[in-house]
């Protein structure tokens, strides 16, 4: 039975195997964390080898500082700060920044295949990265809708507008870009991965992980 | 120094070559670093100035930078080295909050300073002058501390005692916090023996526990771990080596053997197999047909007994249809017929050979040969050359002229045989032929062979050993049987002592064994006893005397030189000479006996009987008379 995000009584957290409940949330944890564990693995591994090909020597790590199109929303910052915040805010946050990369991802794949010389696992991992965040993406909404089945908040995400910036015209420019957009996709994905990796121990394992 | 100063030289400007920026890029609150030009001088100053080790998180909670100091207070103004950070969203430096806790020439920032996924920069400072910057991020900074409690625990044994498996495990770091999933760890598991100096790695892995498998016994081994976090490149530093002791699980006495011998065993098996290979395939290759025989024996083809599977291959359909038809027994005739003429076949082809045995042949020549029709045939594989056998003398006689008795001994006899047999009849032809002696050649052929031997003997003058036709001219005109010729008569007794022979005169004999012997009788009284054919020489004598032989004489030593003598007292086939004058009247004297002695032999081509030394007899000898032996011959004679 698929649970509406609109106007639904507010349902209580299945308990794992219960019934009512179309997937138990233990189970959707697992398999958000399972998803998120493997978006930052296959961040890391793409920033690495653009890293090793493309920025060597041109200093991108220092330009590189800039900060990413997510950083607007307010995450926590250290484990403390994501151990206080409320679960439900935190969903949330999760959910926003999900959905703040789900354009950059498509423009990331479309602008590496057009990008010359790029490597065919780069473009690989591109492509998987953007199926599997969808996934995740619809794997916490379902958990949010089990979390916190109620008003519909309004979907906070970050608005990307990096896209210019990948088709400039300049090689090094775009390098950068690219560099920088790897970069901010290689952090948001560590994020989300801890995010629900504690989410996942608070709310299933009650802390008792 | 020098060398040290050019070191640090090239240090520095590498340094300079690494953290140099634009200068334009300084603006939007990011660390911008200052290019630091060093002059090259002669004699640079040796200047280390200090920069940053490194900045480390061990648990993505904290974070503290390190950075050298050495000498360098000494030679530029006295001062403390800050480090002032920022953080992006700052909006100037501070100072660092701990220069303790992680130790001299350290900053350690604690979880309240330390923000996770926001870029840091960090420089050091003395007073206005910047020695080094560097920018970063928390969570890429991350090296775990190593971990901690190994332990390590038997798995099981090799069957064959030689390896064993164990179970290694291991706690994170504590200051890891991997429970609640803040951070996650992966570990890298490096053993070796004790006395070798390479490490081997196992991948990395999430797990804190590993089995290790095949490690040998009575070997010891260490054994450390080390973590990082996932998906970064560093790792943290080792824990502390596990030892581990195989050595005190005492392995089977014959390991060490078999550990040693595995190789080349392992060899001997390859090659040992590749061999056998390569034989069966030899084999199979030479002994392809019989093998083919063995696996597919061919279907036996139906035998009919009897039949040679020749023939049908021959295609003598008339002899297999022969065969068929007939019992065993015809197939077994004309089986053998046909193995017979085979057989013939083989045999050598020269038809003189067949008659080399017969001393006929060799008289007769070549064209007597020819003329015989038993000896003539080729021998070919007909068969017909063997259906003619020379011993036989019927066929002989019959089949030509010339077929005449030999000398052989056998022929003799036999001849002897027919010679009885014809006595009687003989015995009625004599004695019309004595009654006309003068027609020695007008002979009555009692035998065909007999009046054609009769014939050409006459012609014939050269000596030719052979039972010549008896001519009696003495006492007939016809020499009763051929053969009978075998035998001699003494026609004469010359005075001199010798004995002339001539052909027997088988008419003697044979009146003598029919007991028709009449005129012998009239004109001498036998004083001997009948049974006997052969005459005592001396009894002889007497009747011969009283045959008439004068008319015959001349026949008689005519044919004397014609005819052959033969004599059976030994076997000698010789040729008697007529003696000549002398012996004619000797001849007529003295009766013909069957049998003479002989006691010379002067040639070849005569022979001479000494009668002197015979006419004085012993009573011995008279009494065994009708032969005397060369024994007692040699005993009278001198």
């Amino acid at each position: 039975m698929f649970l509406s995000k609109k106007g639904v009584t507010s349902l209580p957290i299945c308990p794992s195997g219960s019934a009512g409940c179309q997937v138990s949330l233990g189970n959707l944890f697992d398999r958000a964390v399972k998803l998120s564990h493997y978006i930052h693995s296959l961040s890391s591994e793409m920033f690495n080898e653009f890293d090793e090909r493309y920025a060597q020597g041109r200093g991108f790590i220092t330009k590189a500082i800039n900060g990413c199109h997510t950083s607007s929303l307010t995450t926590p910052e250290d484990k403390e700060q994501a151990q206080q915040i409320h679960h439900v805010d935190l969903l949330n946050l999760v959910l926003g920044v999900l959905r703040s990369w789900n354009d950059p991802l498509l423009h990331l794949v479309s602008e590496v295949q057009s990008f010359k010389e790029a490597p065919d696992t780069i473009l690989w991992k591109a492509m998987e990265i953007e199926e599997q965040n969808k996934r995740l993406l619809e794997g916490m909404e379902k958990i949010v809708g089990q979390v916190h089945p109620g008003e519909i908040e309004n979907e906070v995400y970050s608005k990307w507008s990096g896209l210019p910036s990948l088709q400039m015209a300049d090689e090094d420019s775009r390098l950068f870009a690219f560099y920088n957009l790897l970069h901010c996709l290689r952090r948001d994905s560590h994020k989300i991965d801890n995010y629900l990796k504690l989410l996942k121990c608070h709310l299933i394992h009650d802390s008792n992980c | 120094m020098d060398l040290r100063q050019l070191l640090l030289t090239l240090m520095l400007v590498w340094a300079n070559d690494s953290f140099s920026t634009s200068e334009g890029q300084s603006n939007d609150g990011t660390c911008s670093k200052t290019r630091i030009l060093i002059p090259l001088s002669p004699h640079p100053v040796l200047l280390e100035r200090p920069h940053f080790i490194k900045c480390r998180s061990p648990e993505l909670e904290t974070f503290s930078c390190h950075w050298t100091n050495r000498d360098f207070h000494n030679l530029t103004t006295p001062g403390n080295i800050q480090l002032l950070y920022m953080r992006r969203n700052d909006e100037e430096w501070k100072d660092c909050p701990d220069y303790v806790t992680a130790g001299e020439n350290s900053c350690y920032f604690n979880t309240s300073y330390t923000s996770i996924w926001i870029t840091y920069c960090v420089k050091l400072i003395n007073k206005d002058e910047v020695f080094d910057e560097k920018c970063f991020s928390v969570d890429e900074i991350v090296q775990p501390d190593p971990p901690v409690g190994l332990n390590w625990t038997l798995l099981n044994i090799s069957l064959t005692g030689i390896h064993a498996d164990i179970q290694v495990r291991w706690e994170p770091p504590p200051s890891a916090d991997v429970l609640k999933g803040w951070i996650t760890l992966e570990y890298e598991l490096q053993y070796k023996e004790v006395n070798k100096t390479k490490w081997r790695e196992l991948e990395p892995m999430l797990t804190t526990a590993v089995p290790l498998y095949s490690l040998k016994l009575g070997r010891d081994y260490e054994i450390r771990v080390r973590s990082r976090q996932r998906a970064s490149e560093k790792f943290g530093e080792f824990s502390e080596t596990l030892y581990v002791s195989l050595s005190s699980i005492s392995p089977v006495l014959y390991v060490e053997v078999v550990s040693e011998l595995e190789f080349p065993l392992l060899l001997v098996v390859i090659f040992g197999t590749f061999g056998v290979i390569v034989v069966m395939a030899l084999i199979l290759f030479s002994k392809h047909q019989r093998l083919k025989m063995l696996i597919l024996p061919p279907v036996p083809a139906p035998k009919i007994k009897g039949i040679d599977p020749n023939l049908l291959k021959k295609g003598k359909l008339d002899e297999v249809n022969s065969i068929l038809a007939c019992h065993d027994s015809y197939k077994a005739q004309l089986y053998n017929d046909d193995s017979w003429v085979e057989f013939i076949e083989l045999d050598i082809d020269d038809p003189d050979e067949k008659a080399d045995g017969l001393d006929t042949d060799r008289l007769l020549g070549d064209n007597h040969l020819k003329s015989h029709n038993c000896l003539g045939v080729k021998d070919d594989d007909s068969g017909r050359a063997s259906c003619c056998e020379p011993d036989i003398p019927e066929t002989d006689f019959s089949a030509s002229d010339i077929c005449d008795g030999t000398s052989d001994i056998d022929r003799s006899k036999k001849i002897s045989e027919k010679e009885e047999d014809l006595l009687c009849l003989d015995q009625n032809d004599n004695d019309e032929s004595l009654a006309s002696p003068d027609d020695p050649t007008a002979q009555k052929p009692n035998i065909n062979i007999q009046s054609e031997d009769n014939q050409s003997k006459p012609s014939s003058a050269d000596s030719i050993e052979s039972p010549s036709p008896p001519v009696h001219t003495q006492l007939s005109n016809q020499s009763s049987v051929a053969n009978i010729d075998f035998y001699a008569q003494v026609s004469d007794v010359t005075p001199a002592g010798s004995v002339v022979l001539s052909p027997g005169q088988t008419n003697k004999t044979r009146r003598t064994q029919c007991e028709a012997y009449t005129e012998p009788a009239i004109q001498c009284q036998p004083r001997f006893t009948m049974d006997n054919a052969y005459f005592c020489e001396a009894d002889v004598k007497k009747c011969i005397t009283a045959t008439s032989h004068d008319a015959a004489e001349p026949h008689v030593q005519e044919q004397n030189f014609i005819e052959d003598v033969y004599f059976t007292t030994e076997s000698l086939t010789t040729t008697a000479e007529n003696p000549g004058p002398a012996a004619e009247a000797s001849s007529t004297e003295m009766p013909v006996p069957d049998y003479t002695s002989i006691h010379i032999v002067h040639s070849p081509q005569g022979l001479v009987l000494n009668a002197t030394a015979l006419p004085v007899p012993d009573k011995e000898f008279v009494i065994s008379c009708g032969y005397v032996s060369t024994d007692q011959l040699n005993k009278i004679m001198p």
